[in-house]
């Protein structure tokens, strides 16, 4: 193996971690989440599943990432064999098929940030119409979406230490100080107590239902980064003597306050502006989910004393917390090729121009952006899966003593996370993605099996099905490229 | 503020910000004991 770059320090890990954890998801669907599954009695779930689902993973990815140096489909190769490289190249793909249609959500941010520092944002008169005018034009989500994935690029260039560590000790530090500034501003509102009421009231029937709990669950599987293959990434750039648990539970933690700090910005601005119409605002998804962020956030700050400045701050943060997710796809993508032992600029090259070409049909249909966000959302679930299997496999008392109580190690994990990762995870998946099949069949009894609708068991099937045949065909050639012969 | 709004918000910002706070408190000092230990 060739030589690996190395992050400079345990908190050039740390924060480029949290830059992969702290992405669009925390700002703009936690609080809608929240808001539709009764505020205070969801949170509790939330916090247990974080400990529950979301740190045992970046436990387990950390874990692998650092013992075997290798990118997903090195790692699995590694850990179980060449035979199930095929189940690395999945995870790998799950998170580069997001990767495709997150950059057209950067792109999304950029533009609106482009807005509020062009002082256009608040000459709109209709922000529904102008949110269709925008998506509906074709060229400008491809305009953002290349400008997006080009900023990414560049810096991943940089490779490690002075890309990846150099951005992420830049937009970190700023989104976390952006966020904090709002949410100072927002509780100061006045009758901003009401959004802090409606948050923290605990219905305690609500936790009877299952569906707070299953929300609960899905929402740190999608923004906790747990169980995409990130983790496993950035963890081969770990120092050779660096801990794992300590700086798993910092990170979950961290971005799990992040999330908190979100809602409470949003639901003291949205109440003290607006009370009467606080829970439409908070619980209608909009277009594309979008709805509370492109179509009331400009609507909300226009209310505001010194709003401009303040629209400048939320979507300055939105779009770097976009943005650090978005380069630790790239780098993931990247880091598979490079471990083909191709150059990172050529890697890079191959990965940019992909992105760009295969993000296109996101940019240009909301349709096929729907229908991806779809597959691969539910898809992760699986990735998840195959990490908990990975560990399993290699056996979870072995990864635990060797590969997490390593030197280095700040904290001694106990017995309790082979269980956890041996049955909780597996049982949390099956249960997930039952859950979300179930809903679909549900709502739509007659098209849940078509393939070409956006949202439908069927299409899941198709395009999971087709890329895990098709895995399976090359794997060999992948693993010997990888692994060498 | 409803009483169990205020222990809900205490409970729920006790742990995940106490939490992170407490964790970054232990990591900084295991950190620092490592690098003296180096030197």
């Amino acid at each position: 193996m060739v030589n690996i770059e190395r992050f400079s320090s345990r908190w050039g890990l740390v924060i480029s971690v949290i830059g992969i954890a702290v992405g669009t998801g925390n700002i703009w669907r936690f609080p809608r989440i929240a808001a539709t599954n009764g505020g205070g009695s969801f949170l509790i779930p939330w916090i247990i599943f974080l400990f529950l689902w979301s740190i045992p993973l970046m436990i387990a990815e950390f874990g692998i990432g650092k013992s075997t140096r290798y990118g997903p489909v090195g790692s699995f190769a590694t850990l179980l064999g060449k035979r199930f490289a095929w189940m690395g190249v999945f995870v790998a793909f799950v998170a580069t098929a997001i990767m495709f249609y997150y950059s057209v959500v950067a792109g999304w941010c950029l533009r609106y940030l482009m807005m509020t520092l062009t002082s256009q944002l608040f000459q709109v008169d209709n922000h529904t119409e102008d949110w269709a005018t925008f998506i509906g034009s074709g060229w400008q989500p491809a305009f953002f979406h290349f400008t997006a994935i080009t900023i990414g690029a560049l810096i991943i260039r940089k490779g490690v230490v002075h890309g990846i560590e150099r951005a992420n000790r830049f937009l970190i530090p700023s989104l976390l100080l952006l966020i904090i500034i709002s949410a100072v501003r927002a509780v100061t509102l006045p009758g901003a107590y009401e959004g802090l009421q409606f948050l923290f009231t605990p219905e305690f029937s609500n936790l009877l239902d299952y569906r707070v709990w299953l929300q609960a669950l899905t929402q740190n599987a999608w923004d906790t980064g747990a169980g995409w293959g990130l983790i496993l990434t950035y963890a081969v750039y770990m120092r050779e003597k660096e801990d794992v648990p300590l700086n798993a539970a910092l990170i979950g933690l961290g971005n799990n306050s992040v999330s908190l700090l979100a809602a409470i910005t949003i639901f003291c601005t949205v109440f003290a502006l607006v009370p009467e119409q606080a829970g439409e605002i908070l619980q209608t998804p909009g277009p594309a989910n979008t709805g509370l962020t492109f179509i009331w956030i400009p609507q909300l700050f226009y209310q505001m004393p010194g709003g401009a400045f303040f629209a400048t701050f939320f979507f300055l943060a939105l779009t770097f917390a976009a943005l650090s997710s978005l380069i630790s796809m790239l780098e993931l993508a990247t880091r598979v090729f490079m471990d083909m032992k191709m150059s990172r600029s050529k890697a890079l090259s191959l990965v940019y121009v992909g992105t760009l070409v295969l993000g296109l049909p996101s940019a240009l249909s909301v349709d096929f952006f729907l229908n991806q966000d779809w597959t691969w959302g539910i898809a992760l679930m699986v990735s998840g899966a195959f990490i908990a299997i990975a560990v399993t496999r290699y056996g979870a008392e072995r990864f635990r003593s060797q590969q997490i109580n390593s030197e280095g190690s700040d904290i001694h994990v106990g017995h309790w996370y082979n269980y956890l990762v041996q049955y909780a995870i597996p049982l949390q998946v099956v249960v997930l993605i039952t859950w979300w099949f179930y809903q679909v069949i549900q709502a739509d009894p007659r098209g849940w099996w078509n393939p070409f609708l956006p949202e439908s068991v069927g299409t899941c099937i198709l395009q999971w099905g087709v890329v895990i045949l098709v895995f399976l065909f090359f794997n060999k050639i992948i693993a010997d490229r990888t692994l060498g012969r | 503020m409803s009483v169990w709004a205020l222990i809900t918000m205490i409970v729920v910002l006790g742990i995940l910000w106490g939490g992170f706070v407490a964790v970054l408190a232990l990591a900084i000092s295991k950190e620092n004991r490592k690098n003296l230990r180096k030197d």
